[in-house]
């Protein structure tokens, strides 16, 4: 008997309740956390889309010069670390004739000599992702200059027209052009010979056609003037959104922001990553996620069909199960290092030697790329997916399979036919649980193909379509490369979040899917046992 | 004694080929160390029901599970002796498994439809052989599903779960799944002990029907299924064959005194 029992202080009746609070404690505590977490990453990453009115300041700077520019008011306080005794610090991002494209200013509260919100100015958004904060004043267009901002619809309009057509010159005419001369190069035809002299003419005349159109373009400019009012002009075929931010009300802030996270989801990364869309990062990670589920399920189901159906009750078997279950737990960087070793170098240099011998020394498969990371990460949660659709398995009563035998069944008929359908569910638990740790892992993609930008998407109208061997952006490798940006500037850093919160948001949408299938699969096959 | 049902005897003994559904021959059976069937000698006669009865625990399961060798599931196993069924020993080790249990099909205690529509349940074995024609499937379930009696009742749900139907139904429908093979020999373990007795009742009476077109050999517990559906009876006793002869004399003047104390329920 011990000294000690709970029963000489708590009554019986005590104890319940004693853990049912300190449950539902521990319960509401992660709850806590959760929604804080969740909270936290919807907040700042909404706050990228949502746009922020373009205010006129006045200041003085150090010598006690007074300045008068355009801006955004950024998140208020800034680190305690400079503001000791000063009660607020104003984080501002302007524009003027020094900085155009924008700068970063830090004030503090008496620096301020007036600050409104300015109606007439825009926050102009250009399409390499920088932005002019500015007073649209007149429009130039060819032959006319300084027309009234009401042609500006109509002017724009023209320069899409314009640029469409140097497009369609450019794959139509040009690019054939370009390829047919390449091929003459290739047969090493001579330089005077008829049919170059030609092509090269017909070059010659496209390109001019080109240029006169491009002069054109730039003709179309949109005056601005900076709160000093120093001018300044921007080409339109630059020009990308314009909103009179001062002047929208919740509902033109709404329209705003959709628009906004629209081209976040439709647009590459500009500036570094630290502006415009993700569009190529969610590919990449959807695309690797689904690369890895089509590898791990039929490897996974396999060898939990193995270990369950097939192999004999022995120690070794009792082995291979513990091996599989302390894959789990090995770091995923030890994953991405075997990846790299393994899969790239070796593997892949192997390929490399047998068939893409003429294009050596510079790799084809022997590189970091999609379908690699896919299979590390394959690797990766080939235990998770083993160890649920053994629990899967094991859920397929007997008396069904000695039913499927019954009726003439081999082995394979009846894994295939009964038990495989029943332990469906289990299997998806798996890929489930897969997707979800696929989709947080960072660092093992980092060394097998995950890259900060890449120049292309893995897909795209060049034969064969689908580039496994190409490097790829990936969401979470965006959110660790936006934690280097400077986390003062307010854009850059709330577009980490924005990853953040877009990067959950495809776990969700996978998750449920996953889900959704899994409750169909269940109710399909496991109603009644 | 008086006879409730005139039935026309076999001479067991002297059974020819033709009228044999299974012989077996010296048939021994270990589980591992366990001897579990001792020297069995029977020959089962065609379109007859032979019950097999004996305390649980006396090898009946696993003596049917010899004729379509279930028992080779079981990892350590072993069968020496012959079975010949349709003129061949299945005990050889050169036996088509797949042929053997469509030729003898099997019902287990609990039913086990499986987790699909009552169609797909009864195609199941059809479609392993390679039967695709879906009027030719459409058929042969109209067809199994008469001969199990249970046509009537699922002719307008064909494609619902066969999950949703209830426990006799189920067993029906394992029934017709077997049937749809045209099995020569049907093994029934227990079929009717998850059952309430008017769908057992139900069953019997399917039985009867049954026996025009196959061997049926079933196992029970309960003596006064096997009197009333069977036309011969063996008694087993830890392993062995104690008595094997028409229902009507075993159950009224047996000949060993092993299986008078087990009728008149002095054990087991
Ligand atoms: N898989 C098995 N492994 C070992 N022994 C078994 C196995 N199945 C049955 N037995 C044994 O064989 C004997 C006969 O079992 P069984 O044929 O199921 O009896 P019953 O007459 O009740 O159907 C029992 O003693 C049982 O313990
Ligand atoms: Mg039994």
């Amino acid at each position: 008997m011990g000294k000690w029992s709970v029963r000489q202080f708590l009554s019986n009746r005590q104890q319940q309740s004693f853990v049912i609070s300190l449950g539902a404690f521990c319960a509401s505590l992660l709850l806590v956390a959760l929604v804080c977490v969740l909270g936290l990453i919807a907040l700042r990453g909404s706050d990228y889309f949502w746009p922020r009115p373009v205010h006129s300041l006045t200041y003085t700077d150090m010598s006690g010069a007074e300045h008068k520019v355009y801006g955004q008011v950024g998140m208020g306080k800034v680190s305690s670390q400079y503001s000791a005794g000063i009660e607020r610090l104003w984080l501002i991002r302007y524009s003027d004739a020094a900085y155009p494209f924008g700068n970063q200013l830090i004030l503090e509260t008496p620096d301020i000599q007036h600050l409104a919100v300015a109606k007439e100015a825009a926050d102009i958004l250009l399409s390499d992702g920088t932005r002019v904060f500015a007073k649209p004043v007149s429009v130039d267009m060819p032959g006319q200059s300084a027309q009234p901002l009401t042609a500006l619809e109509q002017a724009r309009l023209q320069v899409d027209a314009l640029q469409q057509d140097i497009e369609q010159i450019r794959t139509q005419y040009l690019a054939p052009i370009h390829r047919r001369l390449a091929e003459l190069d290739i047969r090493d035809v001579d330089d005077d010979a008829p049919a170059r002299e030609r092509l090269s003419r017909e070059f010659k005349e496209w390109q001019s056609k080109v240029l006169t159109l491009e002069t054109q373009v730039a003709e179309f400019r949109l005056n601005v003037q900076f709160s000093d009012g120093l001018p300044f002009a921007i080409a339109l075929n630059e020009l990308d959104q314009l909103n009179y931010t001062g002047q929208l009300n919740v509902w033109g802030k709404l329209g705003v922001a959709a628009n906004g996270v629209w081209a976040f989801l439709t647009e590459s990364p500009k500036q570094a990553n630290t502006a415009g869309g993700v569009f190529p990062a969610l590919f990449g990670t959807v695309l690797m996620i689904f690369v890895m589920t089509i590898l791990v399920t039929p490897f996974g189901v396999m060898a939990a069909i193995y270990l369950n159906e097939y192999a004999p009750d022995n120690s070794m078997t009792a082995i291979i199960r513990i091996c599989v279950s302390n894959m789990a737990g090995v770091p995923s960087i030890v994953y991405g290092v075997f990846g790299l070793g393994f899969f790239v170098y070796m593997v892949g240099g192997q390929i490399d030697e047998l068939f893409f011998s003429d294009r050596l020394p510079a790799p084809t498969m022997g590189t970091p790329g999609v379908f690699w990371a896919a299979l590390t990460m394959a690797i990766l949660t080939l235990p998770v997916v083993i160890v649920a659709t053994e629990e899967g398995l094991r859920r397929v009563p007997d008396r069904l399979k000695a039913g499927s035998y019954a009726l003439g069944a081999t082995k394979l008929e009846t894994i295939w036919h009964t038990i495989l359908p029943i332990a469906s569910p289990g299997i998806m638990t798996g890929v489930i649980l897969a997707i979800a740790r696929a989709a947080g892992e960072v660092a093992p993609l980092m060394l097998v193909g995950a890259v900060k930008f890449a120049p292309n998407l893995p897909f795209d109208g060049e034969f064969p379509y689908l580039h496994l061997d190409r490097q790829f952006m990936h969401l979470g490798v965006l959110i660790y490369d936006g934690a280097f940006h400077s986390q003062t500037d307010m854009r850059s850093a709330s577009m980490m979040f924005a990853s953040c919160l877009l990067l959950l948001l495809v776990v969700f949408v996978l998750n449920i899917l996953a889900v959704i299938l899994r409750k169909r699969l269940r109710q399909r096959y496991l109603r009644g046992y | 004694m008086l006879k409730l049902f005139e039935r026309e005897q076999l001479d067991l003994e002297g059974l020819s080929p033709e009228q044999t559904a299974i012989e077996v021959r010296d048939l021994n059976l270990r589980f591992g160390q366990k001897h579990v069937l001792h020297d069995i000698n029977m020959r089962i006669p065609k379109n007859r029901i032979t019950a097999l009865i004996g305390q649980s625990g006396c090898g009946k399961s696993t003596l049917i599970a010899c004729f379509n060798r279930m028992n080779d599931l079981i990892l350590n196993s072993q069968t020496s002796g012959e079975i010949v069924i349709e003129g061949r020993n299945i005990n050889h080790k050169k036996e088509n498994l797949s042929l053997l249990r469509s030729q003898v099909g099997m019902v287990f205690q609990r039913p086990n439809p499986f987790p699909m529509s009552i169609y797909d349940n009864v195609c199941y074995g059809l479609r392993l052989q390679g039967i695709k024609q879906r009027r030719q499937l459409d058929d042969a379930v109209e067809r199994a599903l008469h001969e199990a009696a249970l046509w009537e009742e699922v002719k307008d749900r064909l494609f619902d779960s066969a999950m949703t139907l209830s426990g006799g139904q189920q067993q029906r429908l394992v029934i017709a799944r077997a049937l749809a093979l045209k099995p020569s020999i049907l093994l029934l373990d227990e079929p009717t002990s998850a059952l309430d007795p008017l769908t057992t009742l139900f069953i019997e009476e399917l039985m009867g029907e049954l026996k025009k077109r196959c061997t049926i050999v079933i196992v029970t517990h309960n003596m006064q299924q096997a009197a009333r559906v069977s036309d011969y009876t063996a008694f087993l006793h830890q392993g062995e064959l104690v008595e094997y002869s028409d229902s009507d004399t075993l159950f009224t003047m047996p000949d060993k005194k092993q299986t008078e104390d087990y009728i008149t329920g002095r054990y087991g």
